[in-house]
């Protein structure tokens, strides 16, 4: 049986965590530490100074979506006081933002009144936190992100397929998936159009890629030459399209109900392709900020990282890398090439593990404190 | 006026004794702050090492070679993950090789291996390097300054100081790094009205307040007021390269940016 949290917008989020969220750079070193003086706590650190640039409306679209995430309890605001912040602010209640509280450094008037003074909100807010509980959940309620990074030859005939099954299998029970990293579909897009429900919707996966390739172009760079990366190609992996081939497995086989832009909430069930980069912290942020609540994310290579707001698993491709990274690994599909296991055995595998983890199990990402919080930009960052 | 620093062989007099602990990638942020804060080292979260492009890739690598080699670093360890764009293997040699050593995640059996590792790599690399005390013949002093504002008189009162000054006039963010670059072993910072006291891990920063209303609640924050006279400023320059802590320092805030030119992949 699946349990979560039911929020105030009737969405459902299977933590019930305490996010400490600087609104500035400069905050960051606070939400730090409080995550340290008040365990528990989950706090992302972040680049953004609220200085003039051009990708501002992308990174107010990506921080106001955070609070919004079902997985958040509540949200404590770091502020330096400036009306920016009430913007963003403003947009996150606008996406279901429902507990949001702010701590102003101006009202404060110090650092350290601060840091007391949040520390002891979010001691009151972990005890509040502890007190509510799980209640019976349908599967409608899994919002899934499907995300891969640190590729091998293993990706596209392991992990990634056998992830296609457990998608297929939610999708099919009225959950919603989403597929990502435009750069990871390069090469595949034309496959992934003709699995669109509309003709449109085919037409605007071919549109996202092909404005993807013009954003690279443009900085006279041919991403064929940057990727597939040096890891991936250690890994064995030859070609981008290659590359992108594998990492389109993860969706399964079911059809496209919408494309999303970077970071936007999809607005019913089903399966989705999102406009992110295939950077892995960039795309994880997306999806935190798109209100994914669970996070499936397969590694030929292996990769520590995770995110505040989602439980992230890891699955390895390959069971070599599964052993040698035990403690960053939280399944192996590494059994489909071994020929022990066959790929629908090990696609329920972590069918099960997903309601698992959904119901309270930690990953070892979340074991390990692993908060990595990126914002993408489209531009550069001193611009 | 005499400044006693630390002598860090390969990179310079220093003001600070800092180890760094430099993650190649993002996805080795975490695990190097667990070994900073574990044998008080610095350390900062960034996004880069992967999925950069285009002069990103040089840019990013020469970035972090200059904070390896900066003279305010005692030894750097680098922290990289393993299959990775900026390989930690290749960032290495770049750096002082002496006081500097490399750890891989991949090939380091996981997480808690490779922290326990860490941890013993840089409390070696500070034990086998025990620095000496020597003086500093000429201070680098860097302008932090955003905006039009005039600092003739006071760049010509920090070059009679016999100060070396370099000045960064972009945006913050920005200026930071250029300043890092320079080697700056101090930087007088003036943010705009409407930006925090700034900070920099690995170098100290002065904050001059503005008159702003956002300055004048965290007046606090600032090591100099708005009004503040020259040589108040030279003498805390004194006291500040000689070891005394400025607000930034004290209050822990200030992050690492590497500035960026290109999109992620």
């Amino acid at each position: 049986m699946l349990t979560g949290y039911q929020r105030a917008t009737g969405k459902w989020g299977f933590r019930n965590h305490v996010l400490i969220l600087p609104l500035h750079q400069m905050l960051s070193a606070i939400a730090r530490d409080i995550e340290s003086s008040a365990p528990g706590c989950v706090a992302v650190s972040h680049d953004w100074a609220q200085l003039p640039e051009k990708d501002q409306d992308r990174i107010l679209h990506t921080i106001s979506g955070v609070p919004a995430n079902p997985n958040l309890f509540v949200t404590i605001a770091l502020r330096l006081g400036t009306p920016i912040e009430g913007q963003l602010l403003q947009m996150a209640r606008a996406k279901g933002a429902t507990n949001i509280i702010e701590v102003s450094l101006s009202e404060e008037k110090s650092l350290n009144q601060l840091r007391d003074t949040t520390n002891k909100i979010a001691l009151e807010q972990l005890a509040l936190a502890a007190k509510q509980e799980r209640t019976p959940a349908p599967i409608s309620a899994i919002n899934l992100g499907l995300e891969c990074g640190g590729s091998d030859a293993y990706s596209g005939i392991t992990a990634n397929p056998a992830l296609g099954v457990a998608s297929d299998k939610l999708v099919e029970q009225g959950a919603t998936s989403i597929l990502a990293e435009t750069m990871e579909i390069l090469g595949a897009e034309h496959l992934l159009a003709k699995r669109a429900i509309t003709r449109q919707i085919g037409q605007q996966i071919i549109d996202v890629v092909t404005r993807y390739e013009k954003s690279i172009t443009y900085e006279g760079i041919d991403i064929r030459g940057a990727q597939p990366s040096r890891g991936n190609i250690e890994g064995g992996l030859s070609t981008l399209e290659e590359k992108s081939l594998g990492a389109a497995k993860k969706a399964g086989n079911a059809q496209f109900t919408g494309v999303l832009e970077f970071a936007d909430q999809p607005t019913a069930a089903g399966l989705y392709f999102m406009d992110t980069p295939g950077h892995d912290i960039e795309q994880l942020t997306a999806f935190a900020s798109a209100g994914v609540n669970i996070t499936v994310f397969t590694t030929g290579r292996g990769t520590p990282t995770g995110s505040a707001v989602m439980p992230t698993i890891k699955i390895a491709t390959n069971t070599e890398m599964a052993i040698a990274l035990a403690d960053l690994i939280d399944m192996n599909s590494g059994t489909i090439s071994d020929g022990t296991q066959s790929l629908e055995e090990n696609g329920m595998q972590i069918y099960d593990l997903i309601i698992k983890v959904a119901n309270g199990q930690l990953t070892k990402a979340e074991i390990g404190g692993h908060h990595e919080f990126n914002l993408s930009r489209l531009y550069g960052s001193t611009l | 006026m005499s400044i006693t620093g630390f002598n860090h062989p390969g990179r310079g007099v220093g003001i600070r004794d800092h180890q760094l602990i430099l993650p190649s990638v993002v996805c080795s942020t975490h695990i190097s702050r667990k070994i900073a804060t574990q044998v008080s080292a610095i350390t900062f979260a960034h996004q880069n090492g992967c999925a950069i492009i285009g002069q990103d890739v040089s840019g990013i690598d020469n970035f972090f070679i200059a904070l390896a080699n900066h003279p305010n670093v005692q030894s750097t360890l680098v922290v990289s993950l393993g299959c990775e764009t900026t390989q930690g293997p290749e960032l290495l040699p770049k750096i002082d090789q002496k006081q500097s050593d490399l750890l891989v995640i991949q090939d380091s059996g996981g997480a808690a291996a490779t922290y326990e590792k860490g941890v013993e790599l840089a409390t070696n690399l500070r034990s086998a390097n025990p620095s000496t005390k020597a003086t500093l013949d000429k201070l680098i002093v860097g302008l932090d300054i955003s905006g039009s504002m005039d600092t003739d008189q006071l760049q010509k009162a920090l070059t009679d100081a016999n100060f070396q000054v370099e000045v960064a006039t972009d945006n913050s963010t920005a200026n930071l790094a250029n300043l890092m670059r320079a080697k700056a072993h101090l930087i007088i910072s003036f943010p705009d009205e409407n930006q925090p006291p700034t900070g920099l891990p690995l170098i100290p920063v002065i904050n001059i307040a503005s008159n702003s209303p956002l300055h004048t609640a965290l007046i606090n924050e600032f090591d100099l007021p708005n009004n503040f006279e020259v040589n108040q400023l030279l003498e805390l320059i004194n006291q500040v390269a000689n070891g005394q802590k400025t607000k930034s320092e004290l209050s822990g805030i200030g992050e690492i940016i590497a500035p960026r030119l290109v999109r992620s992949t």
